[in-house]
């Protein structure tokens, strides 16, 4: 029995090529928003309309539609830009958005409050910088991020380099976003077919959404398992001979429907480097071919590989490649946090990665980061945790650079729970937020430090994530601590996710207030202080000692639910 | 027997005749002159048609006015009521309407001309000033002139143009029958007087006329029944601030019941709102003259006295009561009597100089409390017995004091449910034309686009789809953008054609309406062309000079013609209307 395709579907293949009405949309300056149907077509182009939820209440009555703002999401493949960019994003945001750069959970920066008639100029702007927002949102190829470790610098070349490479090729080829923003004119005229296509997409591109991380360990920080498709790096003697590939991963599930999950991915083989593209234009092939395109709840990768199963999925990419990948080789995380403050390259430079809680940067932080990008000669690497290496500091520049970041407070660290503390934007912004989260997070830390000290766990690194809604884009399946939005205050908690990011949590309490999150977790607390084996992660100790039992499995992971 | 044939032919009973003698026997010769016009005016009125006696040769006058609020007018139609009473072949004419040569065969004239801005005269007078002013006016000898000046003492150059045209007649060989009378916003009293006791004085000197006096009907009655001498309590039916939360300013929409009051207005009419003053600063004024025990002049200052404008005046005066030298030295001298007064209050003025004062000391210094008056922003054809208007709240900080406009301060404490002291202050100038297939093109940024929505409504509740274009600014989309949610209606509906809207705060480079124009100046012109007619509402002392300067070059851009002149034209046509505050 075939379903009929969702409406997204129609909205694509009307859309020449992602061209929809956003052009005619943009001059009516009447209202803040666009047409239903252009909202998800912007979306391809890294842009979303949203409004302020703190407003809604008082609009209507003051005669005011609701408060249209856009977010714009750079591509930023590994997160890596250059001080000059940085500081054009930073103008950006004073002067078309409001005021402030949310690093994203995948080495991105998101402008919020963009007002209609300010988009032009911003995504101008991010041109002008040699930048853009294709297909950052949207059911495509999304931002492919890599392991933010310039430590070795090696390494994470490479990395950076494939996630160019794989972001280059899977890039719609359509010329839409150039001419609605860029251009300003409408090259293919409305009715007209236009003239490009798209090779490895298709007309309708994909059937939802589509993440790639490269991990380098033992640092998970890209959490790899998280996302559609992932290479891990394997070194030899250094080198970076290759890479494990691993499928199916992803966050996203809904409240009170079973049958979706969060999905660690699987790792099906090993690649060489010279492989990496053409496997992922051939998972993304077959994602595109035999993904669910009626319902989007159901369309993620992860559900084809658990519908097909794995073995079929793998035996089709070996058919599509031509061969078949080699075995797997082994490989160990140790963490999937960021370690923070300085650190020395293995070419002799240096690093300072910098804590910022929940990737927003505005006001004194957003000064002090421009007087840094005044000096430093070196880069600025988003990390997918929602910090910001200040990145190959020459030996030369380093007291310039320290001297600023202890000017601003910028030097002392934050404590250990507080520093693997994650959060997504929610309210006011995001329409998908039940909950608060970026806003709530950091003060329910404060209380939950308290409760640690009192144990004497104030330095532990424990990983507590949050989100508003069950899309997951904290990953919060895969921390230690996990908070999931239900309603105002009201929250989902989950234990048992691994440290280094390799195992998803399992609720533990339903439906707590803010209150009773803190009286749950510090019995848990002190018990773990007292009990806990030798190096034994919060998590580990709380599956060992029966509080949750572990998930093994995404499809297990609504199972064995005692709360 | 001269006497007694004379007693015997007298129509009358000796006790009809008996109070006829008394009344005449205390009389002054004004007052039997006026009798024996209004005897003859009473026979006209009742005599059968056929009989009536051939109609004497009356005065003429013509009465000149100049306005831009609506107050000169509604002198000017009070002056022509007085005059025909007072036997005058009377007729109201409108400077706007009114040509030099015209004017020098009008015999009597009373000029009633309103001083505007920095003074400016009422921009539908502009095209007559100029030509008086001109070196090429006419010689006007044989006319006999008086001027009621209108104006503001708050502003620098008080009643100017009103002095200039006194100035300017007497130049031209006219005869200047009083001295130019200058009132201030507290006019009514000593404009009615004046008009009065001049007529009078041209009465006395013109040959003795029928006096026609409507004795049988009841006397002519103000337009409507509530009046700005006697306003309508209207209840507060909604108040609701129209800018978000966020927003750095705050727009009031009020809706005013007026039912039962009789009063009835028209898109463009103004609402006459009597204000009453914060009673903080009633206190801080009362605290600062040493007169908080006295709740009689409480109650007085709050209602009846401005205790916000500080005028130049008012300087001089407080600085000889108190003997003052310093500020009798900032009095004495204008330009430093301005830089004292910019953003100076009349509080500032007791607290510079703190002097303990008698009740009637303060009371004297003080003017009058002026109404406020605010475009209705509705059709009574769509509300019904309801004005709606939008009151911009005016409030800042000086001098350490947190200041607030005495109206929209006012309104900013109302609640819904209380009343407000209302009349209709008509303006028939700015009404929507006649031809329903006439364009009409509305500039009205901030609250100057509340006759607009005035103009929309009426349109809605006739079905009218006039082609219609309205340009509004605001400082910032998401929080000032004022009745959005109406204007997306009316553009959804087809009854307004376009909008173009500038926000200036929302992007790093300031953006006004204009600038809207400009890159719409193709069709902005080609509507003119094709007859709109133009309205602009709102700001005077910027946006107005500004969007004018800009339609000037719009002309001269897409017709190479002189804009200035094409502008006069369209004033002359009557089809360049402005509504500036």
């Amino acid at each position: 029995m075939t379903k009929p395709p969702s409406a997204n579907e129609g909205i694509k293949a009307a859309s020449r090529l992602l061209r929809g009405g956003i052009a005619e949309g943009l001059r009516d300056r009447i209202t803040g928003g666009l047409a239903a149907d252009d909202q998800q077509l912007t979306k391809f182009h890294g842009i979303y309309q949203q409004d302020d939820r703190d407003l809604r209440p008082e609009r209507a009555k003051k005669k005011l539609e609701p408060a249209y703002g856009f977010m714009a999401r750079l591509r930023v493949p590994g997160g890596v830009m250059t001080g000059p960019q940085w500081l054009a994003m930073e103008r950006i945001a004073r002067e078309r958005g409001n005021g402030t750069l949310r690093l994203t959970t995948r080495q991105t920066i998101q402008f919020h409050g963009i007002l209609k008639g300010n988009l032009q100029a911003a995504i101008r702007g991010i041109h002008a910088a040699m930048m853009d927002t294709i297909a950052a949102c949207g059911d495509v190829n999304r931002n492919v991020i890599a392991a933010a470790d310039p430590q070795r610098a090696g390494a994470h070349k490479g990395a950076v380099d494939l996630a160019r490479r794989l972001g280059g090729h899977l890039l719609p080829k359509s010329r839409a976003w150039h001419e609605i923003w860029i251009d300003g004119e409408q090259v293919v005229p409305a009715g007209d077919a236009p003239a490009e296509s798209e090779p490895i997409y298709g007309p309708t591109y994909l059937p939802r959404k589509f993440k790639i991380a490269i991990a380098v360990p033992p640092t998970n920080d890209v959490d790899v398992f998280a996302h559609d498709l992932g290479f891990i790096a394997i070194e030899q003697d250094g080198r970076c001979v290759g890479y494990d590939v691993t499928v199916g991963g992803g966050m996203g599930m809904t409240h009170g429907e079973p049958d979706t999950f969060p999905r660690t991915a699987d790792v099906i083989g090993f690649c060489t480097p010279d492989e990496a593209v053409d496997i992922a234009e051939k998972v993304v092939t077959i994602q595109r071919d035999w993904g669910d395109r009626s319902d989007r709840k159901h369309a993620r990768l992860k559900y084809t590989i658990e519908r097909e199963g794995l073995d079929r999925f793998v035996a089709e990419l070996a058919t599509r490649r031509g061969r078949a990948l080699a075995p797997a080789r082994p490989y160990a995380f140790a963490r999937s946090g960021d370690a923070l403050g300085w650190s020395e390259g293995d070419d002799g430079r240096a690093h300072f990665s910098l804590f910022i809680e929940n990737g927003r940067v505005g006001g004194a932080l957003m000064a002090a980061l421009h007087a840094i990008a005044e000096v430093h000669r070196g880069e600025f690497v988003l990390t997918p945790n929602q910090n910001l290496i200040i990145a190959g500091v020459a030996p030369g520049e380093r007291a310039a650079v320290a001297a600023l970041l202890g000017e601003h407070g910028l030097a002392n660290p934050a404590g250990g729970l507080r520093r693997n503390a994650m959060a997504c934007v929610a309210l006011p912004t995001c329409g998908l937020a039940l909950a608060e989260s970026e806003r709530s997070l950091p003060g329910l830390v404060t209380q939950l430090e308290a409760a640690l000290a009192a144990s004497g766990l104030a330095e532990d690194e424990i990983t507590i994530r949050m989100t508003g809604c069950p899309n997951g884009c904290a990953r919060p399946y895969l921390a230690e601590i996990g908070l999931v939005g239900r309603g105002p205050g009201t929250y989902h908690l989950y234990l048992g996710g691994a440290f280094d990011g390799t195992r998803l949590n399992k609720l533990f309490r339903r439906d707590l207030k803010e209150p009773e999150i803190v009286a749950t977790l510090a019995p848990l607390f002190s018990t773990y202080a007292a009990e806990r084996r030798p190096g034994e992660r919060f998590s580990d100790f709380a599956i060992r000692t029966g509080v949750v039992a572990a998930t093994t499995a995404g499809n297990r992971f609504h199972e064995d639910v005692a709360a | 027997m001269a006497s007694s044939q004379a007693t015997a032919m007298i129509p009358f009973a000796e006790e009809q005749l008996a109070p006829l003698r008394s009344l005449l026997a205390d009389s002054s010769a004004e007052q039997r002159t006026w009798l024996s016009g209004y005897i003859a005016g009473f026979q006209a009125a009742n005599a059968p048609a056929a009989a009536a006696a051939p109609p004497a040769a009356k005065p003429a006058l013509t009465v000149l006015y100049a306005t831009e609020s609506g107050n000169s007018e509604a002198l000017a139609a009070s002056a022509k009521r007085e005059a025909g009473k007072l036997g005058f072949a009377a007729r109201v004419l409108d400077m706007a309407d009114a040509s030099l040569d015209g004017l020098a065969k009008a015999g009597n004239l009373l000029v009633i001309a309103s001083t505007w801005g920095e003074g400016d005269p009422p921009q539908r007078a502009e095209a007559f000033f100029a030509a008086l002013m001109a070196s090429d006016a006419p010689p006007l000898a044989g006319l006999r002139y008086a001027v009621l000046a209108l104006g503001d003492r708050a502003y620098a150059k008080f009643c100017e143009t009103g002095r200039r045209i006194d100035t300017r007649l007497a130049e031209l060989g006219a005869t200047r029958l009083a001295p130019v009378e200058e009132c201030d916003l507290d006019f009514e009293v000593p404009a009615r007087a004046w008009i009065g006791t001049t007529l009078r004085e041209l009465g006395a000197e013109t040959p003795a006329s029928v006096i026609h006096v409507d004795f049988m009907r009841p006397p002519a009655t103000e337009a409507a029944a509530h009046s700005r001498a006697r306003p309508f309590a209207a209840e507060i039916a909604e108040l609701v601030n129209l800018n978000s939360s966020r927003s750095t300013v705050r727009n009031f929409h009020i809706a005013l019941s007026l039912a039962g009051s009789g009063l009835a207005y028209e898109p463009g009419d103004a609402i006459g709102v009597l204000p009453t003053n914060d009673p903080a600063l009633v206190d801080d004024v009362l605290r600062a003259a040493g007169l908080d025990h006295d709740d009689a002049l409480r109650a007085a200052l709050a209602t009846r006295h401005d205790i916000t404008t500080l005028t130049q005046p008012q300087i001089s005066a407080y600085a000889a009561l108190v003997g003052d030298a310093k500020l009798a030295a900032i009095g004495a001298d204008p330009l430093q009597a301005a830089a004292f007064r910019a953003e100076r209050q009349f509080i500032d003025l007791l607290d510079a100089a703190p002097h303990k004062l008698a009740a009637e000391q303060l009371a004297g210094l003080l003017r009058p409390l002026a109404p406020r008056l605010y475009s209705v922003a509705s059709s009574r054809k769509l509300v019904d017995e309801t004005a709606e208007l939008l009151v911009a709240e005016v409030a800042w900080e000086a001098h350490g004091r947190a200041r607030r406009g005495v109206a929209s301060g006012e309104i900013a404490r109302r609640r819904v449910g209380e009343t407000l002291p209302a009349y209709v202050q008509a303006n028939r100038h700015f009404r929507l034309p006649d031809e329903a297939e006439r364009p009409v093109l509305m500039i009205g940024p901030g609250t100057g686009v509340a006759p607009f929505r005035a103009f929309m409504q009426e349109q809605e509740a006739l079905g009218q789809k006039r082609r219609s274009w309205l340009f509004f600014g605001a400082r910032q989309f998401t929080h000032d953008f004022l009745y959005q949610l109406d204007w997306q209606e009316w553009l959804r509906a087809g009854l307004l054609t376009r909008m173009d809207v500038a926000f200036s705060r929302d992007q790093p480079e300031k953006q006004y309406v204009q600038d809207r124009m400009w890159e719409q100046r193709r069709d902005l012109f080609a509507w003119l062309e094709e007859g709109a007619v133009l309205y602009v509402c709102g700001d005077a002392a910027a946006m107005a000079k500004d969007v004018h300067a800009m339609l000037a070059r719009i002309v001269a851009d897409q017709s190479g013609r002189d804009g200035e002149a094409y502008l006069r034209d369209l004033v002359q046509a009557g089809r360049y209307k402005r509504d500036v505050y």
